[in-house]
């Protein structure tokens, strides 16, 4: 599955993608609803200040997983085909190990599902909830930032190319 | 240059997961997971991936403190031990060897445990007891005489065998968390899970059958379930008739435990007990795990024979996936109790009222003959409770029992009254501040020795650094010790390896459990393990029990309800226990500030109908109150209690305050798991403080 890649410098610390990440993982999957669920909907992304200036921080869904490796019960899996560290609540037996081995501080405690919070990366929709509320694009997908890199190529050669081009007498650009 | 990297035992519960530290220039820099241990794979619950904050915290004591008048004064090594010999030598000539009182721990290594043991019973004392009485001493008691051996009859491992798993007031999955990946596998390939609890535990969450039984009434529950099989004929016969004795007479006593009555009195609908039963008989192999929701009752040792019974009837012992598992709490509880450190009896648990045991040892030691007393000596709750009367001088090694004994008030009075009471510990404890002198000792990977975990797995685990200051190991200290008080020729001993070769002489199952082997034994080694070379015995009974005739017996167990049943005044059950975050009293895990995160203070299990009735809001402190004690809690209003039953952890100061002090007249544990108490509001200004 795509990654989330995190563009720190353009992070404004405005905290969309929380609440977007509490909607998404609220009973009712809307922002005024949401906000009166007990126990609260509980977010899986962080803005933390780091060196003074905010920055989103989310699992890595590492591929040798402390948490992973922590968990008796394999209620954390590493998915290969996914590459995502799925969290299962029916197997999981609340030890918090998970949460004292990974040393991103990316799992909470948590018991609206299971016993513990952890980035999920929103299994049931096209694009993460904090991917799309990310109001200046330091949260994106791989995808679209490899996509959106060969566009800004493209017309950047371009843009080269066209004012070479309109430099040439001959063609006439107007 | 890559840190060396030294796997030790995880300093907490009784698994025995391996814990690799990464050792640089003699300082802990990190650990990683122990993957490739055949003990926990690397798993690690909260706790012991925490493990690290211990050492090097900030609050461990690094040198000798003398309590005076003005405060805490700190001193050289020679002058303190100079002043506990002196002071234990003052009650010695005084007031005899029986003045003195010894606190061994489930937390040391069986070296430290059989040395203080040693110690005390070259003194002329069998006052030497330790935190076993208040969990698994009816365990002993109840299990000697019904299958020879009081301890696991099978490995944690053999758990992902069983066909069906019996838990009956064991919260395996929060107080054990890594055995549970075993249960986890079981249940993976189709084995069937019951859950005898009051509570709705995490481990009862994962059940096939809760079975949600009052506080105190195991042992209906469980004669029932042995009346169902022994009614529809499910009954192991061909066991019972070539290794048991007695089976009639239990099948007598259980004719009228029928599930209607059982559910009048344990609360759990007789369907289910039916149910239960059959699956339990059915599904073989199957084990029966048990703890403290069993052992900490009045009548712990019976009830522990009614959980023998079960077992016995059905045929679920000597075999693969099958068995009894008490689970021990401690890293080292079942190894402490290997070692003696128990006031009736010896290493290798040889009766201090056995002239020959007591002869055997005395001729090991090279002692006077008749240097062993011949009489049991007082146990943990005994000794608190003779503290400043016939009890003068105590030495407690890494025990709190301010927070953990029953009746917590009458503790603090009992060791405030001592002539001498000397402390060792990693931190000024709730119980050292009110010593005499403190002594600081090293943690798990601070020092080299062999613990042995639940399941009788001895393992050796090795120093990887020094200890802060100038902590020493409880061995050393233990040592000083004795030389100081004239028993020299007795402790001869440099390392742990000496003190473990004793050990292989004193105590017939750890014969063949030499420091060599087990250093060289990865997964380490089960005792029995009667001489060198010897695989070592993961499965016990296989071909016979160590009883006079080689059978096991039934006892017959009759009913009787907890001594303390809610009343008027005291309207509500309390119920005692663990959290996942947490360890016993909590003084290692209290100051570990991430497990402080997890669970930050006491508080106390409501259920949401009784919480109503009597207007207590969830969040809000609230007081409990027994007849012995009062305490503030916090509020949890959660449907996983039953109503008419609250529930408090016992790792805060506080809980045991308001625990019953009655004890169950063999293994002499205290009745933790049921008191009456009453609810009441606290004023607000308290609650915002």
């Amino acid at each position: 599955m795509e990654r989330i890649l995190v563009r720190l410098e353009r992070c404004v610390g405005c905290r969309s993608c929380e609440l977007a990440c509490r909607v998404a993982h609220s009973y009712s999957g809307s922002l005024v609803e949401a906000v009166g669920e007990r126990p609260a909907p509980s977010r899986r992304i962080y803005v933390e200040p780091a060196e003074g200036s905010p920055s989103p921080f989310l699992c890595r869904h590492c591929e040798d997983a402390p948490c992973v490796r922590s968990c008796p019960t394999q209620a954390l899996v590493h998915d290969e085909e996914t590459g995502l560290v799925v969290y299962d609540p029916e197997r999981c037996i609340g030890c918090h190990g998970c949460l004292m081995a990974c040393p991103f501080g990316m799992i909470q405690p948590n018991r609206r599902e299971g016993f513990i919070a952890k980035c999920d990366r929103c299994r049931d929709r096209d694009r993460p909830a904090c991917v799309e509320a990310c109001p200046t694009h330091a949260l994106v997908l791989e995808g679209d930032f490899l996509k959106r890199r060969r566009r800004n190529a493209v017309e950047r050669l371009s843009r080269a190319a066209g004012w070479a081009l309109g430099e040439s007498p001959g063609l006439g650009v107007s | 240059m890559s840190p060396l990297r030294v796997r030790t035992v995880c300093p907490y519960c009784a698994v025995g997961c391996h814990l690799d530290l990464l050792v640089e220039n003699g300082r802990v820099v990190g650990m990683a997971h122990a993957v490739d241990s055949p003990v926990n794979g690397g798993n690690l619950c909260a706790k012991g991936n925490a493990a690290l904050d211990l050492l090097n915290h900030p609050e461990r004591l690094r040198t000798p403190l003398r309590r005076t008048r003005s405060g805490w004064e700190p001193l050289g090594w020679d002058d303190a031990l100079d002043l506990a010999a002196q002071r234990i030598q003052d009650v010695l000539r005084r007031h005899g060897p029986n003045a003195l009182g010894f606190l061994s721990s489930a937390k040391c290594t069986n070296e430290e445990n059989y040395l203080l043991q040693k110690l005390a019973r070259l003194l002329g004392t069998n006052n030497v007891d330790h935190c076993a009485r208040l969990c698994h001493a009816s365990t002993l008691t109840g299990l000697a005489p019904v299958l020879g051996t009081g301890a696991a009859t099978n490995p944690l491992t053999d758990l992902a065998r069983a066909r069906c798993l019996l838990f009956v007031g064991s919260n395996l999955a929060e107080n054990h968390p890594v055995a549970f990946r075993w249960v986890r596998r079981a249940k993976d390939r189709g084995a069937v899970v019951l859950v005898a609890d009051p509570r709705k535990t995490p481990t009862a969450w994962i059940a096939d059958l809760h079975l949600p039984v009052r506080p105190g009434t195991d042992i209906a529950l469980l004669n029932a379930l042995l009346h169902v099989i022994i009614r529809d004929g499910l009954e192991d016969k061909a066991f019972i008739r070539s290794r048991t004795m007695g089976f009639q007479e239990a099948a007598r006593a259980v004719r009228d435990a029928t599930p209607q009555w059982a559910e009048s009195v344990t609360g759990v609908p007789a369907r289910d007990i039916t149910r239960a039963a059959r699956l339990f008989a059915r599904s073989k192999p199957a084990s029966l795990i048990y703890c403290m929701g069993i052992t900490q009752h009045h009548n712990g040792t019976q009830a522990v024979r009614a959980c023998a019974d079960l077992v016995l009837a059905t045929g679920n012992v000597g075999r693969e996936g099958s068995g009894l598992i008490p689970v021990r709490g401690q890293d080292n509880v079942q190894g402490a109790c290997d070692m003696g450190a128990l006031s009736a009896l010896l290493p290798g648990y040889g009766s201090v009222m056995d002239p020959r045991s007591r002869a055997a040892l005395e001729a090991l030691w090279g002692c006077a003959e008749g240097t062993i007393p011949d009489r049991p000596g007082l146990t943990v709750t005994e000794m608190e409770a003779a503290a400043g009367r016939s009890l003068r001088a105590l030495v407690a090694m890494g025990e709190n029992p301010m927070v953990t004994s029953p009746n917590g008030n009458r503790v603090a009075e009992g060791l405030g009254r001592l002539d001498f009471f000397l402390v060792m510990d990693l931190f000024l404890t709730e119980s050292a501040r009110s010593a005499h002198l403190v002594l600081p000792a090293a943690a798990w990977a601070e020092k080299s020795g062999s613990k042995t975990s639940a399941d009788r797995r001895v393992q050796w685990s090795p120093r990887a650094v020094d200890p802060p200051g100038d902590a020493r190991a409880d061995a050393w200290i233990i040592t000083r010790l004795a030389r100081r008080l004239g028993l020299e020729p007795f402790f001869p001993y440099k390392t742990s390896e000496e003190v473990l070769r004793e050990i292989n002489r004193a105590v017939p199952p750890y014969a063949g459990i030499t420091p060599e082997r087990l250093q060289g034994a990865p997964a380490g080694l089960h005792w029995p393990c009667p001489q060198e070379g010897h695989p070592g015995t993961a499965i016990l009974f296989q071909d016979g029990f160590p009883t006079p005739d080689g059978r096991a017996r039934f006892f017959p167990v009759p009913f009787e309800p907890p001594p303390e049943s809610p009343d008027a005044d005291y309207p509500l059950c309390l119920t005692t226990g663990r959290v996942t975050a947490h360890y016993n009293s909590g003084a290692m895990s209290r100051r570990t500030p991430a497990l402080m995160d997890l669970s930050p203070e006491l508080f106390v299990e409501i259920h949401p109908d009784d919480a109503a009735r009597l207007g207590v809001r969830a969040g809000r402190r609230v007081g409990v109150v027994t007849r012995r004690g009062k305490m503030e809690a916090v509020a949890r209003v959660a449907s996983t209690v039953p109503r008419g039953v609250v529930f408090a952890p016992f790792h805060f100061p506080g809980t045991n305050r308001l625990t019953l002090d009655v004890v169950d007249p063999e293994a002499r544990i205290p009745a933790f798991k049921a008191a009456a108490c009453r609810l009441e509001p606290v004023e607000e200004k308290n609650a915002r403080a």
